[in-house]
């Protein structure tokens, strides 16, 4: 047992298990590695308009001819508009990025607000919310998707709707889940008989052992959500005004680039999508691992 | 702290097959819930939230105001929305899904067409998927942390990680069209070649021919998900209890894992994998679309190209409605597979 | 005579981070054929991980030295495959807690046969192997069609009869049972000892028997030996140590289980019984009742939609400056009754009063009522939020009523009541620093600070250690004593209710079937169910003084 710890520094001492939690973090090396990939593509992305002319992705503004393979001047070739593949990947990365962590946030809004309410107030509105999550959970997402971006008018906000609503059956589920185990412990029953009413019970015992690991799902989602964003483009139903690499890869196809053979063309978008979804899958996972200990391997 | 716990000299009646007949009636009625809660969606997705379903549909094309009010009524867009909702719901019993719009033939006749080659490349893939990963999951779970478990978690991670379409791509590409020397070895497009000599085993390994990128794609990219289920899964059971038991009884490990801890594992992971049914469906239709593979994959795609509303409603009843028929079967399989859940 | 099990100098350590922890420490025990040890210690002492070093079941991370011998082979030192023929076949477990230890998804005939299967040198017809199956088990009490049965279609002291079948399956020379009856209600506990003990008996086989409590261990063996820290402190024969134990830890066990009847574990003195008129505090009911229950009952829909009743039409009073204890066995409605008691739960008849005036269930009335009425749980552990520090566990109550006048001064004294002193010392930890005992006395606290007039305890001490046990009940009695404060004590344990309760409510089936003062109810019982129980409790040898 610790000595006498003064009350004064429960903060600090709160500080430290955070940096006890860093710690477990770093011991994961894809976490670590996964960090460090997110951090330099979110500055890329970020920093595109002031390390790049804007002007260089208009298809009226470049010379160059079509499909070039890579060189000197084109580092990765040219598409069909002989526009550069490596200027159109860096932007691309832009629409990625933000889709995909707009339309994680809303799953995780929505998905939150589903979970609690079910498993706290349980009854009916449970029963109805939970078939509710279990129906959106089996409807192949895509095609709600797909059938959503149809009948909405184009654009970036549309795109957020569509893959927000489809992906947030998973984070509800696992909130109520959370949210149950919570509320079985006998402190949530310490506290209701202590005279807590919801509020209290909800804000001051489920709420901070339910959000770390629905920080670690949506950090998942963001990682399915930028594939699901990449596949609308690809099937034409992006931000037509918005460079993306589902978009690019869509040109690629429907150009005649793949029986041409221009694999330059083909390669760096879905080399940038992989990356970036693996590095936010392998965060997420790391994540769960510092919230689970279960899921530590090997320690105990 | 359970209240209700049985004690030692009560027995429990045996009171089991109602019990069963009000699960399979409780299934059902769900599943048939669901199944009204898509065709509601089909209805609300297609007439209401467009505003003017007959605007989206010509909005590539400048149509005159009699032609969009002969649009209109054609699809019965000009009647009150509870008759419309009444006459989709009758016709829908019926088994009319409405009238194409640029095929101007019955959706349903045209699904009808394209349900079998959907059928034959998921049903494929899928259970190639299942079976890979399962014993990738089982192998990497059980020897938690070794090499086998490394490989198989990065490879699986990595394809997870790729969109279908990318490495339908780059796979027609390498093996459809040829890269350098390398000629083409499969089929770029379709699912038969026409100049097929006449006899069913040519057919049949024509279509086997056709077949092999795009069911490549798909399991390459679902089997990661099965695995990483049928791995936790396993990880899970294999701090119970009943493992150690079953080590002093004397079993070898290998007897431990495959009588013991596997069945237990296998269960859970039964429902997860049909709980995943609509990602392999999704995942089926970007691949139709990149091998043009004629299945309702593709079928979508060509009706959101347009928008061909009546032929994406049709599409999205369809595909929607079968996922959530096979997972009302799946958890009634599941009923009958799973000690626990059977009596509980 | 080769013993069945010689352990010579048995140390067992884990290796743990980088380091080394000790977990046994130089423990030799031998026994013999149709011999009985029973293994007494608290919880972490080391006990387990001895019993499974016998079969070399320890994880990858148990480094043991000295030797184990099963039948005069050393048990390091065998082959995988002769190690594989000698588990079952030399020594079988009955394993603690049979739940997890039999696979859920086979049937228990299933599992039962299966040692057999595989320990005999050839293929055994399925006739033979069911109608052995059919034997074990008529041997343990247990109808023959269970064996189509899953674990959990079976309660739990079905289930640890299947776990002994399973044991005795092979004809072991020995049987290890791992806290065989923990769990367990009083009744199936005494009826699994006495089978356990019969069995062994019968077939000259040799017993190791694990457990916290002694008088389990007492009423099953003939030897005994205590477990304190990863060492053997002190060994003989059983009565002599319950009746005359030397080392200060066998005595703690040993008082930790007091002996209904004996007026010596009875910690109620003669001046502080029912003193409630000296010192009134007003207020309460015409007939002196605080809290009291009127008719109460209350029904469980389940999963399959079938009522159950689990309390019905139960008057109870819970009077001033006195301490109730409510028993009964798990199942018996007294955990719902508690519940309900506390206003958690709605009942569906009958009502519950405070003060004489009905409970309301919403609002203000109910608010009011949650500070004079307070919860102290079974288990500390889950009942603090592991986020919180123990200033906020116990600041809680206040928050919760937004009574924050003075709230540091507060929390210091209700702390102090609680007997954690200096109460600075422990503001600023979290539970996880503490020990059980401190954490329940934690619990303790945050239910003082509202300055309640009763304490609803529900198995106060079941999860503590031995040690702590008598602690936590002084601190009870002690507040009883300073405060006037009234308990209801909600247990299982008849020796608890005897040693700190003036009154006495047994329950059965959701109903009260014999109340009293405990002298009365405890020493001359009229209902035959409150024989029943006193007959099944584990009595120590030792002869009433």
């Amino acid at each position: 047992m610790t000595t006498n710890p003064p009350s004064g520094n429960v903060r600090s001492r709160r500080l430290a298990a955070l940096a006890d939690s860093w710690r477990v973090y770093r011991a994961e090396r894809g976490g670590v590695l996964g960090l460090a990939v997110l951090v330099c593509a979110v500055l890329l992305a970020v920093l595109a308009p002031v390390l790049t002319d804007s002007a260089e992705l208009d298809v009226t503004g470049v010379d160059a001819s079509a499909l070039r393979p890579p060189g000197a001047q084109h580092w990765l070739g040219t598409d069909e508009s002989g526009r550069s593949v490596l200027l159109l990947t860096w932007w691309g990365a832009r629409m990625s990025l933000l889709v995909g962590a707009a339309a994680a946030v809303l799953s995780m809004v929505i998905g939150t607000v589903v979970g609690l309410t079910a498993a706290h107030f349980g009854g009916w509105v449970e029963t109805v919310l939970l078939r509710l999550t279990d129906f959106f959970l089996v409807l192949p997402a895509l095609v709600l998707a797909i059938a959503l971006s149809t009948v909405l008018s184009r654009g970036l906000f549309t795109i957020v709707l569509a893959i927000g609503v489809t992906s947030w059956p998973q984070t509800a589920r696992l909130v109520r889940a959370q949210t149950l185990t919570v509320e079985t412990r006998p402190y949530v029953e310490r506290a209701r008989a202590l005279g807590g009413g919801h509020g209290h019970v909800l804000v001051k015992h489920v709420l901070p052992s339910v959000l770390p690991l629905v920080f670690a799902t949506t950090t998942l989602t963001v990682a399915s959500a930028i594939i699901a964003e990449s596949t609308l483009s690809f099937l034409g139903l992006g931000d037509p005004s918005r460079i993306s690499w589902g978009a690019m890869l869509k040109s690629a196809m429907d150009t005649g680039a793949v029986t041409a053979g221009a694999w330059w063309y083909l390669l760096p978008p879905g080399i940038g999508i992989a990356v970036v979804v693996l590095a936010f899958t392998l965060c997420g996972r790391a994540l769960e691992t510092v919230l689970n200990p279960r899921l530590r391997g090997g320690a105990e | 702290m359970t209240d209700t716990r049985d004690r030692d000299d009560v027995r429990r009646p045996p009171a089991r097959a109602p019990r069963i007949l009000g699960f399979v009636a409780l299934k059902l009625g769900g599943g048939a819930l669901s199944l009204l809660l898509v065709v509601v969606l089909g209805f609300f997705l297609f007439r209401v939230l467009p505003g003017d379903p007959a605007r989206t549909m010509t909005r590539s094309a400048p149509v005159s105001a009699e032609q969009l009010a002969a649009l209109r009524h054609r699809f019965g867009l000009d009647q009150p929305l509870y008759v419309q909702f009444r006459d989709f719901l009758g016709n829908l019993v019926r088994g009319e899904l409405g009238t194409s719009y640029t095929y101007n033939r019955p959706v349903a006749e045209l699904i009808g067409e394209r349900i079998g080659p959907t059928v034959l490349l998921v049903g494929t893939a899928t259970v190639l998927a299942v079976l890979l990963g399962l014993w990738m999951g089982t192998r990497a779970a059980w020897r938690h942390g070794g090499s086998a478990d490394r490989w198989f978690t990065s490879v699986g991670l990595t394809l997870w990680s790729v969109p279908t379409f990318w490495l339908g791509l780059l796979l027609l590409m390498a093996f459809g069209v040829g890269v350098g020397p390398m000629p083409g070895l499969f089929p770029v497009a379709g699912m038969s070649s026409p100049d097929v000599p006449p006899g069913v085993l040519p057919r049949v390994l024509d279509v086997g021919h056709h077949l092999v990128l795009p069911c490549v794609t798909l399991v390459a990219v679902i089997h990661a998900q099965f695995m990483m289920v049928m791995r936790s899964s396993l990880l899970e059971e294999m701090g119970e209890e009943y493992l150690t038991t079953a080590r002093a009884k004397g079993l070898r490990e290998d007897l431990v894992r495959r009588r013991h801890a596997v069945p237990n594992a296998l269960l859970p992971t039964v429902t997860l994998i049909f709980l995943h049914l609509g990602l392999v469906v999704s995942g089926a239709i970007t691949v139709e679309t990149v091998f043009s593979w004629p299945g309702l994959g593709l079928l979508t795609y060509e009706a959101l190209r347009v928008p061909d509303l009546p032929l994406l409603q049709g599409t999205f009843i369809v595909l929607a409605g079968s996922v959530i028929v096979m997972n009302v079967l799946a958890e009634l399989l599941y009923r009958v597979l799973d000690p626990r859940v059977r009596a509980s | 005579m080769t013993p069945v099990l010689d352990m010579r100098d048995v140390s067992i350590s884990y290796r743990a981070g980088g380091g080394l922890r000790r977990a046994v420490t130089d423990v030799s025990l031998s026994l013999e054929a149709g011999q009985t040890l029973g293994l007494a210690g608290e919880s972490g002492c080391g006990k387990t991980t001895l019993a499974l070093s016998v079969l070399r079941l320890l994880p990858r991370s148990a480094r043991v030295e000295g030797e184990v011998l099963l039948g005069g082979r050393d048990v390091g030192k065998l082959t995988w495959g002769g190690l594989r023929a000698v588990r079952w076949a030399g020594a079988s477990v009955v394993f603690q807690g049979a739940m997890h230890a039999l696979n859920p998804v086979r049937t228990v005939g299933d599992q039962i046969a299966e040692p057999i299967r595989l320990h005999s040198a050839e293929r055994v017809p399925t006739a033979v192997l069911r109608a052995r199956v059919a034997e074990l088990l008529e041997q343990v009490e247990l109808p023959v069609e269970r064996r189509d049965a899953y674990p959990h279609e079976l309660s739990g002291g079905q289930r640890q009869r299947v776990m002994i079948a399973m044991a005795l399956a092979c004809e072991p020379s020995l049987i290890i049972a791992d806290e065989p009856t923990t769990a367990l209600d009083v009744v199936v506990q005494s009826q699994v000892l006495t089978l356990l003990r019969n069995s062994v008996a019968r077939r000259d086989v040799a017993l190791l028997v694990i457990s916290h409590d002694l008088s389990v261990l007492a009423n099953t063996c003939g030897r005994l030996a205590v477990m304190y820290q990863g060492e053997l402190v002190e060994r003989g024969r059983a009565e002599r140590l319950v009746t005359s134990p030397e080392h200060r830890h066998t005595r703690a066990l040993a008082t930790a289980f007091p002996i209904v009847g004996d007026v010596s574990s009875r910690r109620v003195g003669e001046g502080e019984r029912s003193g409630g008129a000296d010192t009134p505090r007003g207020g309460a009911a015409s007939n002196g009742a605080l809290l009291s229950a009127r008719g109460v009952s209350v029904s469980f829909t389940d999963g399959a939609r079938i009522r159950t009743r689990a309390v019905s039409g139960v008057d109870l009073d819970v009077c001033e400056d006195e301490i109730v204890a409510l028993v009964g066995q798990s199942g018996s409605g007294k955990t719902t009754l508690a519940r309900t008691l506390l206003g958690l739960r709605r009942p569906d008849a009958g009502g519950v009063s405070y003060l004489g005036a009905p409970l309301a269930h919403t609002g203000g009335g109910l608010r009011a009522f949650r500070r004079r009425v307070q919860l102290v749980l079974q288990d500390p552990t889950g009942a603090l939020n592991p986020r919180h520090t123990v200033y906020e566990a116990v600041a809680e109550g206040l928050r919760v009523h937004g009574d924050v006048v003075n709230e540091g001064e507060r929390v210091r004294a209700a702390l102090e009541a609680a007997e954690l002193r200096p109460a600075e010392e422990f503001l600023g930890r979290f539970p996880h620093e503490l020990s059980g005992g401190q954490r329940q006395r934690v619990v303790i606290a945050g239910a003082l600070v509202l300055d309640p007039r009763v304490l609803v305890a529900d198995e106060p001490v079941a999860s503590l250690d031995a040690t702590v046990r008598g602690e936590v009940l002084e601190l009870l009695l002690g507040l009883r004593r300073e405060r006037g404060l009234s308990t209801l004590v909600i247990t299982h344990d008849l020796g608890l209710a005897w040693s700190i309760a003036d009154r006495v409510a047994v329950m059965r089936a959701g109903e009260v079937v014999e109340r009293g003062p405990v002298e009365q109810v405890l020493t001359s019982p009229e209902h035959e169910y409150t024989k029943a129980l006193l007959a099944a409790v584990p009595v120590l040898t030792r002869t009433v003084t």
